[in-house]
Formats: structure tokens, sequence, C-alpha cells
């Protein structure tokens, strides 16, 4: 009882503290580290920690023939390791992170891959999860079976995927819109085929280095634990490695005609699957709020978007219609989809097009982004509310260059955008006749 | 009980309790009866300035009768249609002014609706809510647009999505007369045939305040919560429920097999077993925690027993899941699932199931491996206060299924009891083919052909 109530007192005084302070808890920039930067949100209501290991090795760096190999190089992370006392086993690393009560997930996107830990932050179980962690980014093993038998894997997973109209839908669409660009290609049998150890070997030791990493850290631990965590993670890592050839630039959809960019898939499903969308913007560009606050109104804003009401609520065309824009560190892009019965596919085209062109030409009322901006600045607390959103926070604001003190001025930055520049930088990014259009398994038109 | 709990978990970590004091203060909830029979649950979580604040409805497609599938659906769509004093669409206007997500689902067991917002903004999306509870208004045009965009759901999750037609055809077979057998979103036949008028029936028979929790957490005093409850629900009137049948399901007396075909590349296998759920009342049954424990020593993480042999050793199934939950109203099913390998057949698959569970019959499972699962579990604890949106799904869910949220850690105690030989005796005595339904999903290639040059 009596470790209960001082447990409980202890408990009292840290909400107390957490109360005044909520405001937005303050991101902490330390020392950087083998040229790796590393920050730090301290937050103590819990007895865990979150810590996000971002390496600059995405699917970006994919060799044109070799599509796959970032995915490949992160997933086999987690299927054996070199350590100081000898080789852990892919049922070793398993049964270790079960173990411990901790989660560990390696995965590639487009731009970064990520590495993600979940501990309890009592000291030994947090430092075993980290050394776990920092042996499996740093030495994986890349066994040659292993490796045949997740390319196997793989490759029956993409056959698989090759049933799905969305993945059919997905991959074309990228391929429109991205070009020439390394995220254009998609992972094929062929490619994932190619992939050896050496090929494996090779990427890790380009990519896998302390100036191409971010460590987010958020949770219960203090500067100096975090530091640790960090030199842990990185200690068998090199600080640079050998020249890394600049990526091909990422050229701005350019104008054509409609036959040039809109592509018709036959596809023999129920339904009419509809993509369109084009290059746009990056994160860090000052024009990212006036598109936020647009695209809520187009399609971001839940049940209340203008595609929503097009589409949904006054025709009863689509279950499911969206816009959004997916800016990184790189250009993004801009994609507006919606799926319909097969043979309503060319009036929903119709609608979704006609929505987003009065949009563009003509932007928001002033009641329309009075409400966006309503729903943006008075929701901001539910983006930040748990550890796992602030982690979510952090990387996003290291990994993209943004200002330290983003969550204490995202709501201003909001608060001042214009109707006119909304409507300026829809018109600046986005253009009817640059957009690529994807159209699978509508049954009124055939394959051109 | 929380700290018998984290006993447990230093005994099996080997290592003293220091530090831990913060975590061994279990949230603070409370519980609230409304005379009109609402009940209100609140958990206090000061973390953050927000607010969860969800209505749970006890009627789900368990409640549902045939030929009128997938009402519990369509009525949880209708709901955002208008009341007496909101227009169509103003709910989520309003709601979306204040900052606030929200969206509802429906399942088996219940109907679940949901806020989240800052704090301040609680009560104006409380009054809205309570206002659909007894006020909910809409015409027969906007019916006839929304069970078209039901249809474009069913579509999109079902028509289109084999793995979802192979577990339609699975529940189907596996129940005969327990309502388990409808798909929630209800039979394509049924909605083509549905009327607002089955909507609105629907409607005044299940929403009432004796048939709805309201849970509510985050930062919020449970004083003022119960308030501003009893203010905007405590004044709608109650009414007599439907009757609820039993409908139990009759024995099953041998193995039922079913086969969909769908365009897919890999061949799929589903294995299910009639097994026992936990019962509310006799919550010491260990039946239901061996099972629990069962699903997780052989699916619970990357080294677990049927990945570990069948996806990583033999190779002969790509990805394998396995499921089962204790926790609801109707009948449970103890699940296998697994997707083939290039060039295995389910035969070879079932094979290989029934053989690691075989083994695991004969010789049993290690203490290790039953402490690792429950290592796992503790820890989840401490995770999922991470979340107070995952705290409030955890005590409605429970709720719905007649448990209270109070059983809720008990229960966790009770797991950590279970041994090695109970999880053992649950596979032999429940594993068998007496109540095991197959369904298999066999390959098809799309009549048309993607495109070439699309890769």
């Amino acid at each position: 009882m009596r470790t209960l109530n001082r447990g409980l007192w202890l408990v009292i005084l840290t909400l107390g503290l957490i109360h005044s302070a909520y405001a937005i808890l303050p991101i902490e920039k330390l020392d950087s580290y083998k040229g790796a930067k590393v920050f730090l949100v301290q937050t103590k209501a819990l007895p865990m920690v979150d810590i996000e290991i971002s390496i600059d090795a995405g699917d970006r760096y994919d060799p044109s023939n070799k599509s796959g190999l970032a995915d490949m190089a992160a997933g086999l992370m987690n299927y054996g390791a070199r350590g100081d006392k000898g080789v852990w086993t892919e049922a070793q690393i398993a049964d270790e992170i079960a173990d411990l009560g901790a989660s560990i997930g390696v995965s590639a996107g487009g731009e970064r891959t990520i590495m993600r830990i979940r501990s309890l932050s009592r000291k030994d179980l947090r430092d075993r999860a980290v050394q776990l962690a920092a042996t499996m980014l740093s030495s994986p093993l890349y066994d040659a079976k292993i490796l045949e038998r997740e390319k196997q894997r793989s490759i029956t997973n993409l056959l698989e995927a090759e049933t799905k109209p969305e993945f059919v839908l997905d991959r074309r669409f990228k391929k429109s819109v991205y070009g020439n660009y390394p995220l254009g290609n998609s992972p094929s049998v062929k490619s994932v085929s190619s992939v050896t150890v050496s090929d494996l070997m090779q990427f890790h030791k380009t990519f896998y280095r302390g100036d191409r990493i971010i460590i987010s850290i958020v949770g219960d631990v203090d500067r100096t634990q975090a530091a640790e965590i960090a030199q842990l993670l990185l200690k068998k890592l090199p600080q640079s490695g050998p020249a890394i050839a600049a990526l091909p630039t990422f050229r701005r959809s350019p104008i054509e005609g409609l036959s040039e960019r809109e592509i018709q898939i036959p596809f023999d499903s129920q339904q009419a699957h509809i993509v369109m969308g084009m290059t746009a913007i990056e994160r860090n560009n000052p024009d990212y709020f006036p598109l936020l606050v647009g695209n809520y109104v187009l399609g971001g804003g839940g049940f209340v978007s203008r595609l929503m009401s097009e589409v949904r609520e006054k025709r009863g065309l689509a279950y499911s219609v969206f816009s959004y824009f997916a800016p990184g560190k790189d250009t993004g892009i801009f994609q507006a989809g919606l799926q319909t019965k097969n043979d309503q596919g060319t009036l929903a085209l119709e609608v979704l097009s006609s929505t987003i062109a009065k949009f563009i030409a003509d932007g928001p009322s002033v009641s329309e982004l009075l409400a966006a901006k309503s729903n943006l600045v008075n929701g901001y607390p539910l983006r930040i509310d748990n550890n796992r959103k602030l982690l979510d926070n952090v990387s996003s604001i290291a990994w993209n260059d943004l200002p330290i003190d983003t969550m204490e001025i995202w709501t201003k930055q909001v608060e001042a955008v214009t109707l006119e520049q909304v409507t300026a930088a829809f018109q600046k990014y986005l253009a009817m006749d640059r957009m690529k259009i994807v159209v699978l398994g509508a049954k009124s038109k055939t394959s051109p | 009980m929380r700290s018998n709990l984290l006993r447990f978990f230093f005994s099996l970590l080997l290592v003293s309790p220091l530090a831990w004091a913060s975590a061994s203060n279990p949230p603070q909830t409370h519980e609230f009866n409304l005379s009109n029979g609402l009940k209100l649950i609140v958990r206090e979580d000061h973390r953050a300035p927000t607010v969860a604040h969800m209505v749970w409805y006890r009627a789900g497609s368990i409640d549902e009768t045939n030929g009128r599938t997938g009402v519990a659906h369509v009525l949880e769509h209708m709901m955002f249609k208008g009341t007496k004093k909101v227009k169509s669409g103003d709910f989520s206007r309003l709601v979306a002014a204040v900052g606030g997500r929200e969206n509802a689902f429906t399942s088996r067991d219940y109907t679940a609706y949901f806020q989240q917002v800052e704090k301040s903004k609680l009560e104006e999306v409380m009054k809205l809510e309570a206002d659909r509870m007894s006020n909910l208004s809409f015409d027969d045009a906007e019916f006839d647009k929304e069970i078209q965009v039901i249809m474009e759901e069913r579509r999109l999750r079902t028509e289109d999505n084999p793995s979802s037609l192979l577990n339609e055809a699975l529940m189907a077979t596996a129940f005969m007369s327990s309502p388990y057998r409808y798909p929630v979103i209800g039979w394509m036949n049924d909605l083509m045939n549905m009327k607002a008028v089955d909507a609105r029936d629907w409607y005044r028979s299940w929403y009432a305040p004796n048939n709805a929790t309201v849970v509510i957490t985050g930062d919020v005093d449970p004083q003022n919560m119960l308030r501003l409850v009893q203010q905007y629900y405590g004044v709608i009137s109650p009414h007599e429920l439907p009757v609820r049948k039993p409908q139990i399901e009759p024995p099953q007396r041998g193995i039922k097999q079913v086969e969909v075909k769908a365009p897919v590349d890999s061949a799929q296998i589903a294995m299910a077993w009639k097994v026992p759920r936990l019962e509310p009342g006799k919550l010491d049954d260990p039946e239901p925690y061996a099972l629990e424990l069962l699903t997780a020593v052989l699916d619970g993480y990357d080294n677990a027993r049927l990945n570990r042999v069948l996806v990583k050793q033999e190779k002969v199934v790509n990805d394998v899941g396995v499921g089962y939950d204790m926790i609801s109203r109707g009948p449970e099913l103890f699940l296998i699932n697994a997707t083939m390998a290039k060039g295995k057949t389910v035969a070879q698959a079932q094979a290989s199931i029934r053989k690691a569970l075989e083994e695991l019959k004969q010789k049993g499972i290690l203490e290790s491996e039953l402490k690792r699962i429950k290592v796992r579990i503790l820890s989840n604890q401490i995770y999922k206060r991470d979340s107070i949106f995952g705290q409030a799904m955890e005590i409605g869910s429970n709720e719905m299924a007649g448990f209270s949220w109070k059983d809720i850690d008990y229960m966790l105690e009770k797991m950590q009891t279970i041994t090695p030989a109970q999880v053992q005796a649950v596979a032999k005595k429940y594993l068998v083919d007496e109540g095991l339904t197959i369904a298999t999903l066999d390959p098809q290639p799309r009549k048309i052909q993607v495109a070439k040059g699309s890769k």
C-alpha cells in the first residue's frame, strides 16, 4: 500500500506538470552523432518509449532493373544478424523481441526506410531492445537461403496483388505520374528474382550510415538516456560511405491531350476504380498550408468535402471518394479517386473532373474557408495527443527539415491562410490539362 | 488486482518491481447508471486535452432476421441523415467545425458511434449524439441514395474481394441457425430490396437509452460528465426492447466443407472449429483463456509455431493467421487461414496444419512458449494506455458482450494462471473434426486479362 500511495503521488505531480506545460511538448534537438540527427520529446506519463530510425534508403534508390531491392534490404533485417556474441538467427530475434514485450518493425517507403522500436522504458528491457535493433540495423546477415525464401514469398504476394483492382490501378498511376523518376518503377517478378545477396550487401553498405540517418525518440527517457540510445543504435554503423549518384529530376506533369494523359485498363470487377492526379509540392514549400486548407474543402475533409458531397451525398455514386496531397522531401503528388459500379465509371469520372476543375478555377467560398480552418485549428490537439502521434510529427518535422517549433506554430499558419492564397496555390500547382487519369474496369468504354 | 498482474510480470521477467510505481496505478474509471437505463462509463486520462466520446448500442447483425440482413449497418449510415432539429449532413458539418473526428461502425454484436474532440468541445458533440438517439428523421429520397452508397461499399469490400467472399461462405456454412451466419454488411439481394421503413423499424426497436452505453475517455472530470450526460441523454425515454431469442446453434456432427471460386492467383484455406467463448458470470472458466493463449502460441509473434513451421521451414504456405476472440455475444470459431505458397496445394497446407496441431495435442507446449505470450499480454497493458480511443473501444466492446469494464483486469489476471496443460487440453478437446468447417478459395483467371504494358 505504501508503495502504491507513493506511486500515486508521483503520478499526480507528473500530471500536474504536464498539464501546465501541455500547450505543446517541446522537441529537443540533441547533438548529432556520427552525422545522424537526433530528436527527442520527453513524456513521462507512461513507462514506455517509441524510437524511430529513418534511413535515407527508400525505394527511390532501387536500380531500375532491381525494383524491390530497398524493400528486401529492410525486410531481411528481421531474419538474421551478426552480433557481438555470434549470430542471431531469425528465430532468436523474434523470440528476444517477444520476451522483452517489445516490438521492432522495419519497412521501406518511397523516400525512406523506417525502423520503429516500441519498448517499456525500464533500462534493462530498453537496453536489450535497442541493442538488438542496433545489431539488426548495422549487421544484417542477408543469408542466401532466407533471401531465396523471401523472394519467393514476395513474388507470390506480387502475383496475388496483380489480381486486385486497387493494386493494378495504383501501379499504373505511379508509372504515369512519376515517369522516369525511380518511384515510377514497381517491383516485378523479374526485378525481385534478380536480387542477390551481394546486391543487398552493397545497398546496405552504400545507404545505411550515420549521415543518412535521423533518430526520433518519444517517451519516458531524458536527454542523457536518449543520447545513449542514439549512440548504441549507431555504434556499428559508419558515419559516411561512397558517393551516391544524384537522383534524376522529377519533372512536373506536362500539358498533354486527354488521349495521352488518360489510360483505360480493362478489368473484370464489379466496380470501376478511378484515379487522377499530378505532381505537386514538397512538404517544406510555404504553399503547403494554402494547399492543406484548400484540399480540406475539396476532398480531404471527411464527410464534408465537395467531392463527398457531389459524388456520394448528392448522387450515391461511391462509398469512398477522396483527394490528398502527399508532399515529402521530394516533390510529392496530388491524387484524387473513387470506386463505383462499373457501368457508372464515365459519369463518376465526369463528376470527379468537373468538381476538381471548378475548385481550381474558383477556389473555396468564404464560408468553406472558415469551416476548413475551424476544423484544422480546433482539431489540432487530436494530432498530437499520444506518444505514437507525437512520434509521427517529430519524424515528419525531422525528415522534411521543418522548423523545430512546427507544432507550436502550426495552427497560426493555418489561421493565416487567405482565400487568395488558396486559389493562387491551386492554380499554381494543379491544372486539369496536366492531370494523369487511370480508369480501371469501366464497362462503358473499351480499351483505347 | 493490478498489483497482482504486475507481480506476475516481474516473476516472468525475473527482475524486481522498481520504477513501476507509476504503471501500477490503475486508470480511474467511474460507472453511473441513469434512471432511464443508460449506462455511463468514464475513464480519466489527463495526458492530453482531448476526449473520446462513444455511444454503443447493443444491436448488431446478430439481432437481424433473414431478408433484412445488413439493416443494422444501413441504419448506421442513416444516422447521419438528420433529425427533427438537425438537417441531413449537418451532424458531420457541426462535428467538423469544432475540429472533431467522427465515424461509426457496425459489427455482429453492436453498433457504435464516436467523436474525438478537444475537451472544451465535448458538450457540443454530445448534444448532437444524444439528439439522434431519439429524434432521427430522414426521408425516403435520402434512403434511396444512401442504399446505393451501401451497395457500393459491399462491392468494394466483398464482391471484388475474394478473401471476404471466402469468409462470408465460411460463416454461412459453419452456422446453421445462429444469425452469425449473416454478413454484417448484408446479402446484396437484401440490400437491393431494403426499404426506408426497414431502417426506421430497426431504429424504433433498438435505439433507446436502456439499450445503450456511453463511454467517455480522456481529460474529463467524472462528475461533470455525469451532469452533462444527465442533461442530454437523461431526458430520453426508455422503451421496451424486442425479445431476443437465444438461437443457440445446434451441435455440429461432422466436417462441413465449402468451396469458393474467385479471381485470385493463390488458393486459400480457412479451417474453423466451434469453440466456447467466455460467458458473463463464468469468468473462472479456464477454457476461453486457454484458447486465447493457444491462438498466440500458434500465431502470436514472428517465431510462433505455424509461421515458423509452415512459412519458414516447410514453405507450404505464404502466410498464415489464427483468429479467436473469447469476448462476443454469439458463438465463437477458432480460425486458421492460410494462403498457399507457389506450387503448393490446399491439401498439402491442410496436412501441414493438421500435423502441427497434432504435435501440439500430443506433446503439449513449452512453459517458455507460454511465458513469452504472457509477457506480451502484460506489456500490451502498458502500451494500450497510449490511446484513449483504444481504451474506449476495449471498454465498450466488453460491455456489449455482457461483461463489465471491471472484468477486464480480472480476465488478464486469470489469463496469467493458465498452464501449458490447459492449453494442450483445449486443443485436444476442440480442434477435432466433429466441429470443423473448411472453406477453400479456388483460383480462377479474370475473364479479361490485365492489359499488356500496365506494369
